[in-house]
């Protein structure tokens, strides 16, 4: 797949209005009326578009992830590899069992209302897992099951980069991997490949699916990825900071490498330039073929959406790069 | 001012003394013009050596006298073709004219009784005006090439036939007798016949008006591009009509040595010579090209056919047979000329770029100094003229404070002091004004990529000070012109030293120097009391910015993309360059002095360690190239940009950068003038302007280099 058609380049995202959030992560809808928004250690929530979000609960970690279970009980996935599990006024649920072993959590799913799915990364925080993902061959990703009463299922392993946890149509799980730019079941079947990012979570949205993407891909990458031995020494001699990679922040550094079309020209960077961050979000049908796209282009500002829910038939996002939770709409490809 | 650094004790800079690359080799090959005629000439070959194989004696000294003698006419009406056709027209009607303009000269010799050089008039006058004649129909009024001068074959064979059949027999039957008649006709010279010399002497008039004079020029400006040549000014229908003209000239003369070697004339005179000359001409063009006036490519391509046809007619082959296998051959010939100047051009842009292995000396001397190390002075800079500039690669101040830069459009721009917010045109030069420097009389010399060296009054006078220097000892492609001129500055003598940053790229397309990595520049300089330019020192990592230090004894040399400057000892160039400072953190432009006896130095963009990483993987570019577009390959990091300044011996003593998203990201120049430190942006649409809090606030460049003037 290719940014034409329906991917075809707009400024949705960058036209979206936004709330300014301290390190966002995730977003999380509770009963179609609470938003809940993870703001580095801490969940904020907001019943309406336009509140001042809330403090709903905090803890020693940075959250990663949010899921609500058609209940309202709400799984919160932490950094550490950790979660935790509490009800709808934000007070903790205990009894939960956790995992052992995992390096963070970066989805989580109610698969009843005793038991959570938790997608493992296999990346620990530190590790950026975007710098690395184009240059590691290895699946360290999982995905586990963990019951109400401490029973832990394997769902899935040696999964590369997974991302984000959904439901297909039959109910089956669907995990979204990172580099691979696909979507597979936990037998590690493809569903859909080809897509022209690095993706994010999935979420299910009742017509299909919104999938958040944190870069688009680069075929100055995909190119290096023949040349092993430049990456070999690329990985043993240059701090995976200075890699080439997707990133997160569309940010000017001395130190990054740049594309040939990126040069900047009166100052300004060109929107379709090349850029190693990027900000879309992809709407599919159940089949997984996108039907809308929203953009921020190399000369915006709102890249890495890391998550990406409807709420009240608006689109709502977290741009990583620019510190929002934003709102918009996909217009979306006649079926 | 004295400097505290030891010329002698510096470390030399290697610098090869010729490029060996079999890659850049097979690429300047195929690059070069002569390339283009290989395939006829292979042919020319091949017809020579079939001919002597089968043809015995073919090319005995006799037979090739013989053939001089009677080939002379013909080849000049496929000279005379080209004319046409290099001026996007063509002329079916030069054997009638050929005919006609015999028929003038027999017709003016036998019955009009009248002296040679006369006849010789007479002929030239006839082919002239019939040449005119299509020149009017077709360049003046307009109607096609094709159906005028078709229209002009047939009337002027219609009047030949009638003249020539009132006036045959009384031609065949005088009896007049003239020495001078008869030497043109059958004398040698050196052995050889004097249509051959005639010939030889009109091919190499037709080389040098295509080479050399703008008649030739605006001939093949209008074949290559009429639109294009109208808007550069050419008199697109004049040239037109004095083409044919001529052509109908040359025909003319064409016509008068047949006549006078044959002294008679049939009906059939010139028939068929129109296609026989078109022929050779698609032969040896290799294809009906307007717009390229190849004058040895086409006589090639007449001698092939001329020798191919020549010798089946001799072996006794009919007519017919003759004609059905030239028509094969040519096609064969040309199929294989199409198929080889497509794939030569495919081959040339997957050889052209030539990918070496660098190793950058790491960052040193840069301690505390970086980026991310210390505040962006330039952050508060006043922003001068934003909006209004298009690519302000140099600056320079006057000694009244008004502020120039060149600007991407050609002009030179003057910032009117002391606020610069007055914007006016110095001149309009064209090109791409890069580098700048006052010399003594307060004339602004210019570096202009793609012209050369311009020198520029401050009423706007423009003169073109050099455009070429001696070509490259070893080099198969001609690199006379200067590409991609630079940056300048004038030592104490007034001799101006300058850079060509690149031989082999042009201004739109610099960035593949930095992928492949080769000392492809040169140092040259220009004295302007002889106004001879030479060569310095070639094969330099792209040579950027130019200064003579401060005592006037040595000159500085940015190697932009080896992170190093040079310098050069103005007393003993030849002893070629040592290292100034290297191991810079970015890729060095412009140089220029500071009030307190050291230099400043632009830094373009920044060094990263991958792109210094790719650039010792001199396959993994090329291949890169070849995979992945241009918008996508890995580059210097331009989008970052700063300013060093060094004391007089090179140590770093202070680095002024801009915030990473601020207004003065990439610099390729600046100056100090009355404590202020002005910036320029080759990819940028501002100049900056900075305070410097412990200059000397009275020094300025140009008492620096010229005293109070």
């Amino acid at each position: 797949m290719t940014l034409e058609g329906v991917l075809g380049p707009n400024t949705t995202i960058d036209d979206a209005a936004g709330i300014t959030v301290e390190a966002p992560q995730a977003v999380c809808v509770v009963d179609d009326r609470l938003l809940l928004l993870s703001s580095g250690n801490a969940v904020l929530a907001i019943s309406r578009w336009g509140d001042e979000p809330r403090l709903w609960c905090s803890f020693d970690q940075p959250v990663m992830a949010l899921c609500a279970s058609p209940a309202g009980t709400i799984g919160i996935g932490l950094a550490n590899g950790s979660f935790a599990v509490h009800d709808k006024a934000g007070s903790a649920l205990g009894g939960w069992g956790q995992p052992s072993g995992l390096a963070s959590v970066t989805d989580c799913l109610f698969v009843s209302e005793d038991e959570i799915a938790i997608v493992d990364s296999g990346y620990r925080v530190d590790e950026d897992i975007l710098s690395r993902a184009p240059w590691d061959e290895t699946g360290r990703g999982q995905v586990v099951a963990i019951g109400r009463d401490g029973a832990t299922r394997h769902l899935a392993a040696g999964l590369h980069c997974p991302m984000g946890l959904a439901r297909d149509a039959d109910g089956e799980l669907i995990v979204s991997l990172l580099e691979r730019a696909a979507i597979v079941d936990l037998a590690g079947r493809v569903r859909q490949s080809g897509f022209p990012a690095y993706l994010g979570r999935i979420r299910a949205t009742g017509t299909g699916y919104l999938l958040a993407c944190l870069s688009r891909r680069d075929p100055l990458i995909e190119f290096l990825k023949t040349e092993t031995e430049f990456v070999a020494e690329m990985k043993a001699k240059i701090d995976p900071r200075h890699w080439i990679s997707p990133r997160a922040n569309p940010e000017f550094s001395h130190d990054f490498p740049i594309e040939l079309g990126a040069t900047r020209l009166f100052g300004e960077i060109k929107p379709w330039a090349p850029s190693f961050s990027y900000g879309l979000v992809l709407a599919t049908d159940k089949a997984f073929i996108p039907t809308g796209s929203a953009h921020s282009r190399a000369n915006g500002a709102r890249h890495a959406i890391s998550d990406a829910v409807v709420w009240n038939g608006d689109v709502i996002a977290v741009s990583r790069a620019s510190g929002e939770v934003l709102r918009f709409s996909i217009s979306r490809e006649a079926a | 001012m004295s400097v505290d650094f030891k010329f002698a004790s510096l470390p030399k800079q290697p610098v090869p003394r010729f490029m060996l690359s079999p890659r850049r080799i097979l690429a300047d090959v195929l690059s070069s013009g002569w390339v283009e005629s290989t395939i006829p000439f292979l042919a020319f070959i091949c017809v020579v050596v079939g001919v002597a194989l089968t043809t015995e004696d073919y090319f005995v000294a006799s037979n090739l006298r013989n053939l001089a003698q009677y080939s002379a006419d013909g080849g000049l009406i496929v000279l005379a073709m080209l004319i046409v056709v290099a001026v996007g027209g063509i002329d079916l009607s030069v054997g009638s004219n050929f005919a006609m303009s015999a028929f003038v000269a027999l017709f003016c010799f036998h019955i009009l009784q009248l002296p040679v050089p006369v006849v010789l008039v007479a002929s030239l006058a006839c082919g002239a005006l019939i040449g005119a004649t299509n020149g009017v129909l077709a360049g003046l009024i307009g109607c096609g090439a094709l159906l005028t001068t078709l229209a002009t074959m047939i009337t002027v064979r219609g009047i030949f036939t009638l003249s020539s059949q009132a006036q045959m027999v009384e031609i065949s039957t005088s009896a007049r007798i003239d020495d001078l008649w008869d030497w043109i006709g059958f004398e040698k010279i050196l052995t050889m016949p004097i249509g051959f010399w005639v010939l030889l002497a009109v091919a190499i008039a037709i080389f040098v008006m295509f080479r050399q004079t703008a008649f030739g020029w605006h001939v093949l400006a209008v074949g290559g591009n009429r639109k294009a040549a109208r808007h550069g000014g050419i008199r697109v229908k004049a040239t037109i009509f004095l083409s044919y003209m001529l052509t109908g000239l040359i025909v003319g003369l064409s016509g008068f040595l047949f006549a006078a070697r044959q002294n008679s004339i049939s009906a059939d005179t010139g028939i068929g010579m129109e296609f026989f000359v078109l022929t050779a001409l698609v032969v040896g063009l290799g294809g009906f090209v307007p717009g390229r006036g190849a004058v040895v490519p086409v006589l090639i391509g007449f001698a092939t056919i001329y020798i191919f046809n020549n010798a089946m007619i001799n072996s006794g082959f009919r007519g017919d047979f003759v004609q059905l296998c030239m028509g094969a051959i040519i096609i064969v010939i040309l199929a294989i000329d199409v198929k080889f100047r497509k794939n030569r051009h495919r081959l040339l842009a997957s050889t052209y770029l030539d990918p070496v292995k660098v190793t950058l000396a790491p960052t040193k001397g840069m301690a505390g100094l970086m980026p991310h190390e210390i505040v962006p002075k330039l952050a508060r800079a006043r922003i001068l003229g934003a909006g209004e500039l298009d690519g302000p690669e140099d600056v320079i101040l006057d000694r009244d404070g008004n502020l120039y830069c060149g600007n991407r459009d050609g002009r030179i721009l003057k910032l009117s002091g002391p606020d610069h917010s007055e914007i006016s045109v110095v001149a309009k030069i064209g090109g791409r004004p890069l580098g700048l420097a006052f010399d003594a009389e307060d004339r602004i010399v210019a570096c202009v990529a793609g012209m050369g060296l311009l020198r520029v009054t401050l009423d706007g006078k423009v003169e073109l000070l050099t455009d070429q220097t001696g070509r490259s000892l070893l080099s198969v492609q001609d690199d006379t012109s200067i590409r991609m001129a630079d940056d300048l500055d004038i030592a104490p003598d007034g001799t101006i030293y300058f850079t060509d940053a690149t031989k082999r790229y042009d201004i739109d397309n610099w960035g593949l120097d930095l992928l492949e990595g080769r000392p492809n520049g040169r140092l040259l300089s220009y004295d302007p009391k002889t106004r001879k330019t030479r060569t310095v020192c070639d094969n330099l990592i792209f040579p950027n910015g130019v200064c003579v230090t401060h005592d006037g004894k040595h000159l500085l040399v940015a190697s932009t993309w080896g992170c190093s400057i040079l310098i050069f000892d103005l007393a003993d160039l030849a002893s070629g360059p040592r290292i100034f400072l290297d191991g810079l953190p970015g890729y060095p432009d412009n140089i220029n002095r500071s009030s307190d006896g050291g230099y400043w130095i632009a830094l373009a963009g920044m060094r990263n360690p991958i792109l210094d990483q790719a650039m010792k993987y001199p396959g993994l570019r090329q291949r890169m190239t070849k995979r992945v577009p241009p918008t996508n390959w890995l580059f210097g990091n331009l989008n970052i940009g700063g300013v060093l300044r060094t004391d007089g011996a090179g140590r770093i003593v202070d680095a002024l950068w801009d915030a990473p998203d601020g207004p003065l990201y990439m610099i390729t120049s600046m100056r100090e003038h009355q404590g202020a430190l002005y910036l320029g942006g080759v990819t940028n649409d501002k100049i900056g302007r900075l305070e410097l809090e412990t200059a000397d606030r009275g020094w300025t460049g140009q008492q620096s280099y010229w005293g109070k003037g």
